[in-house]
């Protein structure tokens, strides 16, 4: 049993953690301080040392994009890192916004040999009855 | 003896023990988080195929869907169907890709396979129980017909995606 425990322990500490999140699954939606805008609070953890960048969107039903704002689109989330990040929409369009995506920018230079690109949505319409 | 105890009664007093509950919290909600556990490499097999099969000198892509609770999410794996990066090409590569269970952490989770949802390239895994699964992506380009891919580096992108329900 030691044994096994031993093996597994090194088996873990040996596996890297490449991971993304976001969070949380359904994000309350909040009247934003400017009228006629609403806004989501989620927050990004980045555990992938290949990515340092995610961008965000924005998408109905259909997956065509809807019209948004955040302080930016692109976001830095260092190495092992969370970032809470706010996205505003328009109150017209809170029927039509569905899903809240962070998906992960890989870099094309020659040192990167990232090939999986990872993309975590949340749901704006609220959790399924 | 009155002595004694009056000196009993004040070191009592003046030790009394303050007791404060260190409460933790814990909070299970639903979320998921994708892992790259591997991320792939195309071998060259033959001139005109590159291909991340083992039995053809590659790796395979291998990602893990960890979700904290069952049923709230989608996995959404896309193979790809162009290079990202790549010498100048002249004629047409033709694609094929699968996505299949790998490991797992709870039986219940081999159905996965069974019940994919498979279009185009595509492949949709509904999360219906709670823990970590890994799966194990195949990526393979041939080009033209029977051509030899020209020499250079060759970077394809893999499109792993969780979505709620």
């Amino acid at each position: 049993m030691t044994r096994f425990l031993l093996v597994m322990s090194f088996l873990l500490l040996a596996t890297p953690v490449v991971a993304h999140e976001l969070t949380p699954t359904y994000p309350k939606i909040n009247p934003a301080y400017v009228d006629g805008l609403l806004v989501a609070q989620l927050s990004i953890f980045n555990a992938r040392k290949d990515v340092d960048y995610y961008e965000i969107g924005v998408f109905d039903k259909d997956w065509k994009p809807i019209p948004f704002a955040t302080t930016t689109k692109i976001l830095n989330v260092p190495y092992t890192g969370k970032i809470n990040f706010e996205v505003y929409f328009r109150k017209e369009d809170q029927r039509r916004a569905v899903y809240v995506c962070t998906l992960s920018k890989l870099r094309s230079d020659e040192d990167s040999y990232a090939i999986v690109s990872s993309k975590v949505c949340s749901r704006l319409d609220g959790e399924p009855s | 003896m009155l002595k004694k105890t009056l000196f009993a009664v004040l070191v009592l007093v003046t030790n009394t023990a303050f007791a404060e509950e260190a409460i933790i919290e814990g909070n299970v909600q639903s979320k998921c988080v994708i892992n790259i556990d591997t991320n792939g490499v195309y071998g060259n097999p033959t001139p005109d195929k590159l291909s991340t099969d083992s039995a053809d000198g590659g790796v395979q892509p291998s990602i893990r869907y960890d979700v904290a609770l069952a049923d709230y999410y989608i996995a959404r794996i896309i193979t790809p169907t162009s290079f990202s990066t790549s010498p100048t090409l002249s004629d047409v590569v033709n694609w094929t890709g699968t996505s299949s269970v790998g490991e797992v952490s709870d039986a219940g989770m081999s159905a996965y396979d069974v019940s994919k949802v498979v279009y185009d390239s595509t492949t949709e895994f509904d999360l219906t129980v709670a823990g970590s699964t890994w799966f194990s992506v195949t990526s393979e380009a041939t080009y033209g017909y029977g051509k030899a891919f020209p020499g250079g580096t060759y970077r394809a992108v893999v499109i792993a995606e969780c979505i709620a329900k």
